[in-house]
């Protein structure tokens, strides 16, 4: 029962034209790492394709790439990061329903839109690195801020969460500001195979003289 | 992947991916469970043997020694100093008690942290992915997912190539080294996005080939390419990994 | 007699949120075996003509479409893409857009098709050396098909479409992206595999190529077929300037050069043609006999 809903879902959620979105997205989302390294900045930057993806296809299918961006970086760098594909996950979902609820078309929703996806962030990422690696990754720079944190404040939780917080805050906001500047810059042709049918039933338009 | 011909990097390469990832999630989830960190250290050591074994042992040990010192002593100053389930104190730095609690647990989680690194890393230098995703397709996994993993392995780095590309142009002509943080995101930004965009465009031609050469149409039932065998090795290496993870719960239960 | 593979009947498309008509009341006939070219200019619905041939529309693409289009008798909007490529193949442009991203050497990359459709092992390797020797990329099998050239790509996504043996093969622009070699290269099996009994429907803009390989060609504009016949009255037809498509440089060669009514046939269309005709005419006004 649990399996052919599970693939239902996968039926309907993941056509072939959204799935191949997916490792284009990765790519795009790892390019951010390369951007950071660029204009030295010690953030990430992993999410412009997510953000992309979720504009095209939807929250799931971002959900997906969040996913898959978190298996691959797991595969190829370091498996440290394989918890954290569920924060990348929930900011794919968070994303994507904002952005079906119609909130990144002007500057203000991109404000709503990327706070949300800060916080979602910096609270699932703090649990984790507490809960799952006891304070500290190694895997950025912030780690050390973080070490700095507890010896003032002696506070793990407090320390570990404010550093995700401040983090993310700039991360996601760089991020957001790539991705609305990308998102209304793809091709029209492209974009639309991937929007709801137009409701001028059958031919066409031009033929109505619209 | 690198090619070394000694017979026990044959035959670890010839071993059933699955195996290997069973192995690899037995070692870390076993230690993990064992409540003593000790354990994890020493299965760490047969891994780095191993990887000397087959000619990986350079680099296992830079992997070990670039990223588990780092986070080693970075949990060990957390939690060893920090822990709020400290109650045995062991040293006393002035400013900071180390605590026996903290500590322990902070070389726990780094052991383990060490050995999936390293024994995924292993298992990486001795299997093709397309291997791996063929095993798992042929045992039931969905070939979407598979689909999904093989094209990121291979589309990102070529994506990776074309922005390099596009970067090191850049600092050639000095844009990185000169110029503020606005003044190098303006002269990479209209660069890297034609990039970005015309990689997202090329999804549409590639969901036409994958339709044309029929993607899904037979179910989840494909045939593949590649022949992956379990033999009566693989399974006797099956049930030691398991025996390993059911043996970590027996402290516990005891 | 030969008979109707492919049939396009009043087909109109448009795709989602466009407001201009992509193909209008599309009628096309082609029969089994022949070789017809498309031409027009750019955005004149060649690619979307193309794909709706190979089911990709409606199947794939979202929009709204008219009419009806059969291949081999089969309705293309009520069967799946993936079926209907074991009867009707397509390769277009870009090479890199062709590869299943799945595969760490060119013969996984062939087997990829064969396995999605179940396929099993041992056919496939049979499959594999049969098509690997007819494109010539017998010693690029174990290559990652990432690290080839453009037109070692292109042959190995011809032979990935040629693999489910299709009766008919759409090839939409897929010698644009390479080098002289390349394109002649992937041409010549073009010839070959045309000659061995397949259907080929392609879209060119050299028109040297179109008027020596096709034995129909077809004008479009706007999305709709203009003109239509054999490469002659296309080529002659004094409309053709209209629909932004010039005929073969050896026909303006041989126009300007030979006087109109000079000679029954005035004109050449293909490189043989033209020797032949400008031979006959130098020889003869110097009264002298062609040489063999």
């Amino acid at each position: 029962m649990r399996q052919s809903f599970f693939r239902r879902f996968l039926q309907t959620q993941f056509s072939t034209k959204a799935l191949v979105l997916i490792p284009i997205a990765v790519g795009i989302n790892l390019i951010g790492g390369t951007l950071s390294s660029t204009l030295k900045l010690p953030l990430f930057l992993d999410m412009i394709g997510t953000v992309l993806i979720a504009c095209l296809a939807g929250p799931w299918v971002a959900a997906l790439c969040g996913l898959a961006t978190n298996l691959f970086l797991s595969i190829v760098t370091n498996p440290v990061f394989l918890p954290f594909a569920i924060v990348s996950v929930l900011c794919g979902l968070v994303t994507g329903y904002m952005v079906k609820a119609g909130l990144f078309k002007n500057g203000f929703g991109v404000v709503i839109t990327w706070l949300a996806c800060t916080l979602t962030n910096a609270i699932s990422a703090a649990l984790i690195t507490i809960f799952v690696y006891g304070g500290a990754t190694g895997i950025n720079s912030s780690s050390l801020f973080t070490a700095a944190l507890i010896a003032t404040t002696k506070e793990i939780m407090l320390s570990v969460f404010s550093t995700s917080i401040l983090e993310n805050l700039i991360d996601k906001g760089i991020v957001f500001l790539i991705a609305y500047w990308l998102v209304k810059k793809i091709p029209r042709r492209f974009s639309s195979q991937y929007a709801p049918l137009d409701k001028d039933y059958l031919l066409l338009k031009s033929r109505k003289g619209s | 992947m690198e090619t070394i011909d000694n017979s026990i990097a044959v035959l670890v390469r010839n071993i059933n991916p699955i195996t290997k990832l069973l192995i690899v999630f037995c070692l870390g989830i076993g230690c993990l469970i064992y409540p003593l960190p000790f354990v994890g250290y020493g299965i760490l050591c047969l891994l780095v043997i191993l990887g000397i074994l087959i000619g990986q042992g350079k680099q296992v040990l830079k992997l070990i020694a670039g990223f588990g010192i780092p986070v080693t002593l970075m949990l060990l100053f957390i939690q060893g100093l920090y822990s709020p389930k400290n109650i045995t104190m062991i040293a006393d730095f002035g400013f900071a008690q180390m605590g026996l609690e903290g500590t322990m647990y902070a070389l726990k989680i780094s052991s383990t942290l060490l050995i999936f690194l390293a024994a995924f890393y292993l298992m990486l230098q001795t299997t093709k992915n397309s291997e791996t995703v063929a095993a798992l397709t042929q045992s039931g996994l969905n070939t979407k997912i598979g689909y999904l993993i093989l094209a990121s392995l291979n589309v990102v780095p070529q994506m990776q190539r074309k922005v390099k590309v596009i970067q090191e142009a850049q600092e050639s002509r000095g844009v990185e080294i000169s110029g503020s943080f606005i003044q190098r995101a303006k002269a990479f930004l209209p660069l890297i996005g034609p990039v970005v965009l015309s990689s997202l465009t090329d999804a549409q031609e590639r969901g036409m080939t994958l339709e044309i050469r029929g993607f899904g149409i037979n179910g989840d039932k494909p045939t593949s390419y590649i022949k992956v065998e379990t033999t009566s090795l693989d399974i006797v290496l099956r049930i030691i990994a398991i025996c390993f993870l059911i043996s970590s719960l027996i402290p516990r239960l005891l | 007699m030969t008979s109707t593979l492919i049939q396009v009947s009043h087909f109109s498309y448009r795709y989602n949120q466009e407001s201009e008509v992509a193909l209008k009341n599309v009628h096309l006939e082609v029969a089994a075996g022949e070789f017809v070219a498309m031409i027009g200019a750019n955005g004149s619905g060649k690619s979307t003509l193309c794909n709706a041939l190979v089911g990709l529309i409606p199947n794939y693409f979202v929009g709204y479409s008219e009419g009806r289009i059969t291949v081999d008798g089969k309705d293309t909007a009520s069967v799946s893409v993936g079926e209907l490529s074991q009867t009707i193949g397509l390769v277009f442009q870009n090479p890199f857009n062709q590869l299943s991203y799945t595969a760490d050497t060119v013969a996984e990359e062939l087997a990829y098709g064969l396995g999605n459709r179940g396929v099993p092992r041992d056919e496939m390797f049979s499959k594999i050396k049969k098509i690997a020797e007819l494109m010539q990329i017998d010693e690029l099998l174990d290559k990652n098909p990432l690290e080839l050239s453009g037109g070692q790509v292109q042959r190995v996504a011809l032979a990935s479409a040629i693999i489910l043996e299709p009766k008919i093969l759409v090839l939409d622009e897929c010698t644009t992206q390479l080098d002289p070699i390349g394109s002649e290269q992937i041409m010549d099996i073009i010839k070959k595999l045309n000659e061995s009994g397949i259907t080929i429907v392609m879209v060119d803009h050299d028109m040297e190529r179109v008027a020596e390989l096709a034995d129909k060609v077809y004008v479009l504009q706007h999305g709709s077929i203009v003109l239509g016949g054999t490469p002659e009255e296309v080529f002659c037809s004094p409309q053709l300037a209209e629909f932004s498509v010039s005929p073969p440089d050896y026909y303006e060669i041989t126009k300007n050069v030979i006087q109109p009514g000079y000679r029954e046939k005035d004109f050449a269309l293909t490189e043989s043609q033209a020797i032949a005709l400008l031979q006959e005419v130098l020889y003869e006004d110097r009264n002298q006999e062609p040489q063999a």
